[in-house]
């Protein structure tokens, strides 16, 4: 767009901003227009029925002037002031009074200019933002349905999508918008769910929609071409150069891959764009704070950037960036001297609070909807606590729901240990070995572990010390907050127990065992206090899964551990349990999960009763969305999920600079047709030399600056600077994080860091004929830059189609053909042997 | 009254009227002439060195990771290798401290709590302590140099004086107090070069770039952490440098040599000394050690005592020869088979095969070609022939007449990969025995190199890479190593190389020409201490400090159990005032910026005022910037971390607070009726003071440490001070 609208210090006359979009489209860049126009022309044979007229990237000619022009003139030129709403004007500034002289010949002026009603609606088609997402729309949705197997992490929200549909409970660390979406689409489809996403490559069978689901990821995708080519104008670069950079994505062939399969890359790189460009966009209403679009924009701009983070984590980056721009922006408006500090509190408030209830509401009604859909068990139960699962139908709650709540002396019950690893109290009849590997000695007591799989031998029964039968008695003695227990194994009753003796796999905590009187001087100690949590919510009684408890050995004030040790053979590799001096850590948490009343006092009775003790399913608890969020919540952000090292086609953020990997999608089980996922190699290497090369550029600009040497016009720069904060960092922001991260990386990662790339390799490209034609005045050279940047153009065309049938995966290949596309000895395409 | 200024006035006047008092004082707040400097300088030195050799001697025993860092003083004096994922320099200075003091290496500091009966110790205790003491006087410098306010340079010194967490961890024979000692040395003779702008190319600029650079290869030398103050030196140096370069009347051949002295000072000057401590380490270190398997085999054959050492076996690998290949990863193990099977349902049931650290006859291997047997060795008249890159052989496991094998099972472990298994008889096995060798980085064609080359097996028919890693097997497999197959051909893990090589046709040659020369042994010491250092993860259900629990003192560590009990942890006062005062200082600027946006930024009244403002915001910038490059990393570090890593950012925010304080009280008074004003300075100093010093009193016993054999322990005053539930003393 105009220079005017970037650089508001460079007071051009409010009606300038026209003026000069129409000499730098018509004029400034004559041969910039021949070169481009033949690459936009090559997108527009793909498809000839999009008017042509429209497509030159001006506003179309036959719509009447667009609302936005009198927004173009440079906000802060001295005539403008932002409160132009009489509603608005601060009554106690004299500066107010002052200039409400002026304010109305203003106003008056404004309302000749924009005589319009204030809610009338204009329509206003930009041709190009149509034709880009036309194209891309069917580069993507071709024979969407092929191939018809699983490619890759289809693997995970397809089978997520079924789960949806079978209101089946999953637990995945990321949040759930994304998949809803696609969700939402196979629902649409008609989709039950009755599939079973096994394996990669498993072909689908008739039911599952495949294209209905696909189509979620392609039209987003496509949807991002325009996006980008808009945000492009935002910044201040050529109509052109926005509709270079949609090109470079629409024939990236990694783009393609991520936008045509069931995957999430698309939809957020889509939600993250989009809000970016409605927060530039709002940099336009300036001169017109609190009208409709300004807040639309904002508004706009917030739910967006909301629904990337709620599409994948990783887009809190793309907020943060869309939140330093507005923070970015706010802080030049504290330099305007026309506003108040009042108008200016105003201003920060209404961001803020913007920014801070669409975030929240979206965030929560996304996760209100997967909790309130999932409402059945299913096969992640176990990560979650045992209230948790009560509460999905079916699972957990199916076997607890006739339990008693209040353990009471003489419950019998299964501890579970709650946060972490799944697993429960368990004792069996093997004692601690005399000596350990490094000679330590043990207790040669009845082993405890935590054991993570449904076991008799899982089962306590409390005890109050007072009393000697082990049945529930009438009157109940329910167990309260500070209790003195002891909990006998249902098995063998031996009671637990801990002493000073050095635990097998963590020396300096406590060994806990089940007491076996050898009388040697070693007294049992097997008192424990109960300590709740949360007390007040059961009002101090000890409640079956509801209540969560530290048992605190009375003797040594140590609280019941599970320390994450594996132990040996010896110990059949289940995991050790110590007391530990730490007591408030979330390992010493554990909880009832189920429980019954021991009846029989009869010993033999009693092993009888645990060792058939199947129940009958019935209702699930209800546990409220807060609390279920809270668990939710908790567990996906701090669940250290099993990291699968070393995997074939993993790579390292430096790998993905020059395309060192790809991953393997797919492969026909008969054919060495697959798609493979790779970029456009062209691309890829020009994005990361204009990478460097704005760094470059950048340093040297900078130093000549310090010395007073202003190579470039004042605009020029800035328009070069505002480019690098926005694509540069936002290039930053999206990759350098990964070299933090300790988990498994693969290319895709490298998705929302790349468009940034893209996009700052397309501003380069302007910005290097801009070099040659206006600094240093060889229209010659501009010419041959041009046409080399046409050539460059035909060769990503080329490589695409080259590289097209391992992105469609549609065509069989021969082994000549699948060599012929490994271009580098590090891209492992795969060939079937004969 | 705090007691330096106390001594200020006795120094001064002994007369007690309250006009001398207050001249007194305005001298110390004006500063007017060094005999004053000095005069506070030296009180505040001699306070530090009452508070740090106090008790030095306590307690007798070894005190937490005085375990490790003992035990690698004794290794330097005894010349035995080790490992450690720390630079060498801090340990070879305990190891020199002690060899000065006359402690002869002999003591095994196994554990703490070890009583160190008859040992000299005190000597390394003493100069540990010593470097640790020097902090207070640093920070004092760098405060004055920055501010030129004698006010502020005591209250920052004193807040590092009086803080229990650092006087407990400078006592002892740790990495820390000579650690913070060249971090703060740094900062001195960063602020003392910019000092010194005015005399370019002088002697003391000289002087004192030499020194920066001293001290930040010293630093860096110590821990890797000590790159966070080489950054922060890096990143002054280049504002300088930037005015300098932006001055037009600077001529660029000026900047040219700004820039050039700077980068010889600041870059090539710690490099080399940093090589150099290295050069120091290895040459010392000749002796085999604990430390060994972590190394190549060709730097173990440089160190007597190790199997390799003096190690004499053909060159190259010829077919026929038997030989041990070695996981070339940090800790590899060597490639080995014995007569058990893999059990039922894991795989096929063939021959197991694993890597196993220690030197055994079942680690030996016959190279084969892949479609005919090697001759004898006694048969003089067959052609020998080398094996080159690029070859397809077998490999027969020599105890057990079996060939090295794969298939497409899955790996007992790691599911992903491939099954290796022996398979065959005698030496007679299939098509899948069939791997080929690449020499990494190797041309086509060259002979593979025993222990030189590392070389990766590939599978010819699955095309899948031989690999081993940490992984054990369950005890079927005698929870050795895993061995796979693995599809992706080049995952690290899949390098091995030739170590043993017997081939009586061939010469044997000594390795030392291929002795590593110091280069390789640099780089190879600095990978194997990276990849110890990411392996210094907590495990499942290890508690690990947090560092948002640092600046509020959450949690302390326990140094010292037993009869005298030691427990590091800030003093509270400090730690809290210092987070109030980073507040602070950011609402200061916050403001000041805003002011300066809005242009109402005026005050033409008071130009010493505004210089004063200027000057303070500029010194708190500098140094909340150095609390943040040794703060804010740590979020973002996998590994284990320990509250005493908060330590260096500590002494920033110590300073930046005493900054801070000094505006503060010389600002107030402007803003308090007049026939206050005068009090209220010297009011809120001695406040602090008292406050600082009362504290440091109520806390010392943790770091000098509690006796609970005393009479009245149960009604110590120590127990009252639990403030918050989560120390646990």
């Amino acid at each position: 767009m105009d220079v005017g609208v970037r650089n508001r210090k460079n007071k051009a006359s409010p009606k300038s901003g026209k003026k000069t979009k129409a000499a730098e489209g018509g004029q400034t860049h004559p041969a910039d227009t021949d070169a481009l126009k033949r690459s936009i022309e090559k997108l527009q044979h793909l498809n000839e029925n999009i008017n042509r007229d429209s497509g030159d990237g001006e506003s179309a000619p036959d719509t009447p002037p667009p609302e936005t022009a009198p927004d173009s003139s440079p906000p802060s030129t001295p005539t403008t002031s932002p409160d132009d709403f009489p509603d608005k004007k601060v009554q106690s500034s004299p500066k107010a009074t002052r200039s409400s002289q002026q304010k109305k010949a203003r106003n008056s002026a404004k309302a000749s200019q924009d005589t319009q009603p204030p809610l009338k609606l204009s329509l206003h088609v930009d041709g190009m933002s149509v034709t880009l997402f036309v194209v891309s729309f069917l580069t993507r949705i071709w024979r969407l349905d092929s191939p018809r197997g699983i490619v890759f992490d289809e693997l995970h929200y397809g089978k997520y999508a079924g789960l949806y549909m079978q209101n089946t409970f999953f637990f995945d660390s990321q949040p759930p918008l994304g998949k809803q979406l696609i969700a939402f689409a196979a629902y649409l489809a008609g989709f039950d769910g009755g599939f079973k996403f096994e394996r990669i490559g498993t072909p689908y069978d008739a039911m599952v929609p495949v294209a209905a689901m696909r189509m979620v990821p392609a039209f987003f995708g496509s949807l991002l071409m325009p996006t980008v080519y808009n945000l492009m104008v935002e910044l201040g670069l050529s109509h052109y150069t926005g509709a270079l950079a949609a090109f470079l994505m629409i024939f990236d062939n990694a783009l393609l891959a991520q936008s045509r399969y069931i995957l999430m890359e698309g939809i957020l790189l889509f939600f993250g764009l989009f809000g970016l460009l409605c927060i530039l966009k709002f940099r336009r209403f300036y001169s017109r704070p609190y009208s409709l679009p300004w807040f639309g924009c904002l508004i706009l701009g917030a739910a967006s950037l909301t629904a990337c983070v709620c599409v994948r984590y990783f887009g809190i980056f793309t907020m943060l960036l869309g939140i330093g721009i507005l923070v970015r922006d706010f802080w030049e408006m504290v330099g305007d001297r026309m506003l108040s500090e009042r108008q200016l509190l105003g201003h920060l408030v209404t961001r803020a609070v913007i920014f801070t209830t669409i975030p929240v509401a979206l965030y929560l009604s996304c996760f209100y909807v997967h909790l309130t859909l999932l409402y059945k068990a299913g096969p992640n139960d176990n990560i979650m606590t045992s209230a948790f699962q009560a509460s999905l139908e079916g699972g957990l709650a199916s076997i607890i729901s006739n339990q008693p709540v209040k353990v009471v002396h003489g419950s019998q019950i299964t501890l579970r240990h709650t946060h972490g690893r799944t697993c429960w109290l368990h004792s069996h009849d093997a004692v601690y070995p005399v000596k350990y590997a490094d000679n330590r000695g043990s207790s040669h007591q009845q082993q405890v572990t935590c054991y993570s799989y449904k076991d008799v031998n899982n089962w306590w029964i409390v005890k109050k010390p007072e009393k000697e039968e082990m049945v529930v008695t009438e009157p109940h003695e329910p167990i309260r907050h500070g209790d003195v227990i002891q909990l006998v194994h249902g098995l063998s009753s031996r009671a637990l127990n801990a002493h000073d003796v050095a635990a097998p796999m963590s020396p300096h905590n406590q060994e806990v065992a089940a007491y076996i009187d050898y009388n040697v001087s070693m007294p049992a100690q097997t008192f424990w206090y109960v300590d709740l949590l949360n007390a007040d919510a059961t009002e101090g009684n000890w409640h079956a899964v509801e209540s969560q408890i530290r048992l605190i050995h009375v003797n040594s004030s140590q609280a019941l551990k599970f320390s994450g040790r594996q132990l040996p053979d010896w110990g059949f590799r289940q995991h050790e349990i110590v007391t530990d001096k730490i007591i408030d850590q979330e390992d010493t948490i554990w909880n009832v999960e189920e429980h019954r009343y021991g009846k029989t006092e009869d010993k033999k009775e009693r092993e009888k009763d645990l060792l058939r003790s199947e129940m009958i399913p019935l209702e699930r608890r209800n546990l409220t969305y807060w609390s279920k969020l809270y668990e939710l919540q908790y567990k996906m952000l701090f669940n250290n999920q099993e990291n699968v090292a070393g995997h074939m086609y993993a790579s390292e953020p430096l790998d993905w600079l020059f395309l060192k990997r790809g991953v393997a999608y797919w492969i026909s089980a008969n054919s060495n047709a697959q798609v493979h996922f790779l970029g456009n190699i062209v691309v890829w290497l020009s994005g990361t030399v204009a990478l460097l090369g704005y760094v470059a550029l950048f340093v040297v600009y900078l130093l000549r600056r310090q010395r007073s040497c202003y190579d470039l016009p004042e605009s020029a720069w800035n328009k070069f600077c505002t480019v690098g904060e926005i694509l540069g960092i936002g290039y930053a922001v999206h990759y350098f994080p990964y070299f933090l991260v300790d988990r498994t990386l693969f290319l895709h990662h490298y998705m929302p860091a790349y468009v940034f790339k893209i996009c700052l390799l397309a501003a380069m490209v302007e910005h290097g004929h801009y070099l040659l034609s206006e600094y240093l005045r060889a229209p010659r050279l501009a010419r041959a830059y041009l046409t080399g940047v046409g050539l460059w153009a035909a060769s990503i065309l080329y490589v695409f189609w080259f590289f097209s049938p391992v992105t469609y995966g549609t065509r069989d290949l021969t082994a000549n053909e699948v060599m012929s596309l490994a271009w580098r000895d590090t891209w492992d395409l795969i060939i079937h042997k004969q | 009254m705090s007691p330096e200024i106390k001594k200020t006035r006795n120094t001064q006047k002994s007369s007690t009227s309250q006009l001398t008092l207050d001249k007194a004082f305005m001298k110390y707040r004006q500063c007017d002439s060094p005999a004053v400097w000095w005069a506070v300088f030296g009180a505040v030195c001699l306070l530090t060195a009452a508070t740090r050799f106090y008790n030095v001697g306590q307690p007798e025993h070894v005190v937490w990771d005085e375990t490790h860092f003992g035990k690698f003083g004794s290794w330097y004096i005894n010349r035995t290798f080790f490992f450690d994922v720390h630079p060498p320099l801090g340990k070879m200075l305990i190891g020199a401290f002690g060899y000065l003091t006359g402690y002869d290496g002999t003591f095994p500091f196994v554990k703490p709590g070890d009583s160190y009966e008859g040992v000299s110790y005190i000597g390394m205790r003493v100069c540990c302590t010593a470097m640790g003491a020097c902090l207070v006087p640093f920070a004092f410098i760098i405060v004055w140099e920055m501010t030129l306010s004698l006010p502020a340079a005591t209250f920052a010194s004193s807040l590092i004086l009086f803080d229990i967490g650092l006087l407990t961890l400078t006592q002892y024979i740790l990495l820390d107090p000579i650690l913070l000692f060249f971090i703060m040395g740094s900062v001195v003779g960063m602020v003392k070069f910019h000092a010194q702008r005015e005399r370019a190319f002088s002697g003391s600029w000289w002087g004192w770039l030499a020194f920066t650079g001293f001290m930040l290869s010293g630093s860096v030398s110590t821990k890797f952490v000590g790159l966070f103050v080489v950054v922060f030196v890096g990143l002054h140096t280049i504002a300088t440098l930037w005015d300098l370069y932006g001055d037009l009347r600077n001529p660029l051949s000026l900047v040219a040599k700004h820039f050039l002295s700077r980068a010889l000072g600041l870059i090539l000057l710690p490099i080399i000394l940093y090589c150099a401590y290295f050069y120091i380490h290895l040459t010392i270190l000749c002796k085999s050690g604990n430390g060994d398997g972590f190394y190549s085999s060709a730097f173990q054959s440089q160190l007597e005592g190790n199997s390799l050492y003096n190690a004499s076996m053909p060159l190259e690998l010829a077919y026929g020869a038997e030989i041990t290949l070695k996981n070339a990863r940090t800790g590899g193990g060597y490639l080995h088979s014995h007569i058990h099977l893999y059990p039922e349902g894991v795989g096929a049931r063939q021959q197991q095969i694993t890597t196993y650290s220690h030197k055994d006859f079942n680690n030996k291997w016959l190279v084969k070609k892949w479609n005919e047997e090697p001759a004898d060795w006694e048969d003089e008249d067959e052609p020998i022939e080398l094996v080159k890159n690029g070859d397809l052989v077998r490999l027969e496991h020599v105890p057990t007449g079996r060939n090295l094998h794969s298939h497409r099972e899955a790996a007992p472990v790691t599911k992903r990969h491939h099954q290796v298994t022996g398979y065959g008889e005698n030496g007679e096995g299939d098509v899948n025995d069939v791997w080929r060798v690449e020499v990494e980085g190797g041309a086509e064609g060259v002979p593979v190199k025993t222990v030189v080359h590392r070389l990766r097996l590939v599978h010819y028919l699955v095309g899948c890479a031989l690999m081993s890693h940490n992984k054990q097997l369950p005890k079927w497999g005698y929870e050795q190593m895993e061995v796979t197959c693995n599809p992706n051909v080049h995952d690290p893990n899949n390098l091995w190389n030739v170590e043993d090589n017997q081939f009586p046709r061939l010469p044997n040659s000594s390795f030392e020409i291929y002795a590593p020369n110091f280069i390789e042994k640099f780089i190879e010491s600095h990978t194997v201490m990276f990849q110890g250092n990411s392996g210094l993860k907590p495990k499942e259900g290890e508690i690990t400090s947090q560092p948002w629990q640092w600046p509020i003192n959450f949690k302390g560590q326990h140094f010292s159990g037993g009869s005298s009990k030691i427990y590091l942890l800030g003093n509270p006062v400090v730690f809290w005032s210092n987070l109030a005062a980073l507040l602070l200082f950011l609402f200061l600027r916050l403001h000041f910026a805003y002011l300066c946006k809005r242009g109402s930024l005026c005050s033409p009244a008071d130009v010493g005022m505004e210089a004063r403002r200027d000057r303070t915001l500029g010194a708190c910038g500098w140094l909340a910037l150095a609390w943040a490059l040794h703060y804010l990393p740590f979020y973002a570090m996998g590994r284990i971390l320990y509250f005493h890593h908060y330590f260096p950012a500590l002494l920033f925010s110590s300073m930046l607070t005493g900054v801070i304080l000094d505006y503060l009280f010389e600002s107030l008074p402007g803003l308090v009726p007049r026939y206050l004003a005068t009090t209220v300075y010297p009011t809120l100093t001695g406040l602090f003071y008292s406050t600082l010093a009362y504290s440091f009193y109520l806390f010392s016993p943790l770091a000098y440490g509690m006796h609970n054999l005393e009479p009245d322990w149960e009604n110590h005053t120590i127990h009252k001070m639990r403030w918050l539930d989560t120390w646990e003393f």
